[in-house]
């Protein structure tokens, strides 16, 4: 069981394919896991067994016939409670949705059932994907494995918490200023955020209109790059979605790094903000591993950190309050008091400082687009700063925006997080790579060659993967 | 905004306009904040930008194209 816990989608693919593992055999060792572990850890909502063993009894049986429906047919997944699947709820992790009924599944969920994956349930997130890890709503907060008292990260808190506890080997999240990003530094796991655009919104709940993007996550790079490849396809229904098809993602990524040109934001983590030592040391040493690879490293500059934080909160409070307006003017308690807090100054935004906002975006655009001409990718920080404790509310918003991940949102380009190694706490670092727009397979290549040169990221070497603990007993009353 | 009292004062019409008199009732300091960071201007644009010729962003990919 513990094998199967730790499998990656490229691995377990291969075995489901050549018939050396069944779907049914692999989706009932992570039930087993998940009733036996996730108490600890809140990693999910709901768990769907009866469908997730029907749905890999039905790959069973196509990949016996011969009917093999590709890299992800008969793998278990999981999605962050935002995401649509017919007939169930998406709560969003709030009170407020506990009764909705969605009418049919989004199209990402499409896409993974069509591709005959295995769906095991739906994750926890930050309530309506913004805020932190809350105590005041229907569920509790997803913990963090490598240590149950830190910030897991967010908001796809979910998604991180059960990758990196083996509990799935693939899962959904969103990403608006960081969400799936920031789970993944903190985790200690791969999550990228694609081109806006190049993968449908359609039946996920949004949190604004401009900044959101579904994201794959994994515990590897190739399975990322698998799992982004399934869900891709043009959505006509949703109004965001470009009709360029995402390039092969898995052709040339093993093809090194020898003459690549990557740009490093330094200014963001040595001058703009004050970042942790640990995490400053993290990027340093795959800065040299990257050299070492064959890659022409150079220091690029943009507009300070500040700058983007301040664009992307602007336009991320606006769009949010005009989505949630009506619940906070008539039910604000039902909200957590982190949601309230980071949505509520939506309602002062005036019409000019948004359009401002956008202004100041479309300058950071350029700016970022004539920084990076001629680079292959850039890289920075993810998390300025490491896990917090989850409990402390006065350190998670003062923390909420010491990241470079937002950035990235703003210019709408694809960026992953990769491990860089552990702080000397024990606690996972990461560092971002991002590319130019439909250029996902230059950002998958340069986080292959890091990651398996660095071997930072979670295998099935115990050495890899966080130590579980089983849930303590103060944790009953959750 | 000098005090606390005088913030409220200024923000409870504010606040009651956008219909959020019960926010306001049940989270005073919550909203108080949030009108603070609401109302606070956006960054100045990067030098050599200009609010007055720089239309609103629309994502255009093409910018971001290798080699371009």
């Amino acid at each position: 069981m513990t094998g199967l816990a730790w499998l990656s989608v490229a691995e377990g693919s291969q075995l489901l394919r050549s018939r050396k593992l069944s779907p049914v055999e692999w989706t009932k060792a992570l039930l087993e896991r998940i009733a036996a572990v996730d108490p600890a850890y809140n990693a999910f909502l709901t768990v769907t067994a009866d469908r997730a063993l029907a749905q890999a009894k039905v790959a069973e049986a196509e990949i016996a016939a011969g009917d093999w429906r590709g890299p992800m047919h008969g793998v278990p997944y999981a999605a962050k409670d935002i995401f649509d699947i017919e007939g169930m709820a998406t709560t969003c992790h709030s009170k407020i949705r506990i009764d909705h009924r969605a009418a049919a599944d989004a199209f990402v969920i499409r896409k993974l059932h069509e591709a005959g994956a295995v769906l095991l349930g739906k994750l926890a997130l930050h309530e309506f994907a913004t805020g932190g890890p809350a105590f005041d709503l229907p569920w509790p907060p997803a913990r963090n494995p490598w240590n149950r008292d830190l910030h897991p990260g967010g908001s796809s808190s979910g998604s991180g918490a059960a990758l990196a506890a083996g509990l799935a080997p693939a899962a959904l999240g969103t990403d608006t200023g960081g969400s799936v990003r920031n789970p993944a530094t903190c985790c200690g796991i791969v999550g990228l955020k694609p081109t806006y655009g190049a993968i449908s919104l359609g039946g996920v709940f949004p949190l604004t209109y401009s900044l959101d993007h579904v994201g794959p996550m994994t515990r590897d790079v190739e399975s990322n790059a698998i799992l982004l490849q399934a869900l891709a396809g043009y959505d006509a229904s949703d109004p965001t979605m470009t009709q360029r098809p995402m390039a092969d993602c898995l052709k040339g990524m093993k093809s090194g790094l020898k003459g690549m040109k990557i740009g490093v934001i330094e200014h963001f983590y040595t001058k703009d903000a004050p970042a942790d030592p640990d995490q400053v040391r993290g990027i340093e040493s795959a800065i040299e591993i990257l050299k070492k690879l064959g890659a022409d490293v150079c220091t690029i500059s943009v507009s300070p950190l500040s700058l983007w934080t301040d664009c992307n909160r602007t336009i991320h409070a606006s769009e949010a309050y005009a989505i949630h307006e009506s619940d906070l003017q008539e039910r604000p308690e039902d909200f957590a008091m982190l949601t309230r807090n980071r949505i509520f100054p939506g309602a002062f935004v005036t019409a000019a400082k948004y359009i401002k906002a956008q202004q100041l975006r479309r300058a950071l655009c350029n700016e970022m687009a004539e920084a990076t001409r001629g680079l292959d990718a850039v890289i920075t920080l993810s998390s300025l700063l490491l896990p917090c404790q989850i409990d402390d509310t006065a350190l998670v918003l003062k923390t909420y925006d010491q990241q470079c991940r937002l950035v990235f949102n703003v210019t709408g380009t694809p960026c992953i997080s990769v491990p860089t190694g552990l702080s000397k706490s024990g606690m996972p670092l990461a560092m971002q790579i991002a590319g130019h727009a439909f250029d996902e397979p230059t950002v998958y290549r340069v986080a292959h060659a890091y990651c398996e040169a660095a071997g930072t990221v979670i295998t099935a070497d115990p050495k890899t993967q966080p130590r579980l603990v089983p849930m303590p007993k103060t944790a009953a009353a959750e | 905004m000098s005090s606390s009292k005088n913030a409220l004062d200024i923000i409870k019409p504010l606040a009651e306009l956008h219909g959020l008199q019960r926010a306001l009732e049940k989270f005073p300091d919550g909203v108080k904040a949030a009108a603070e960071r609401g109302l606070r201007p956006v960054g100045a644009m990067p030098a050599g930008n200009s609010p007055i010729t720089q239309p609103a962003h629309i994502f255009n990919p093409d910018q971001f194209e290798r080699g371009k």
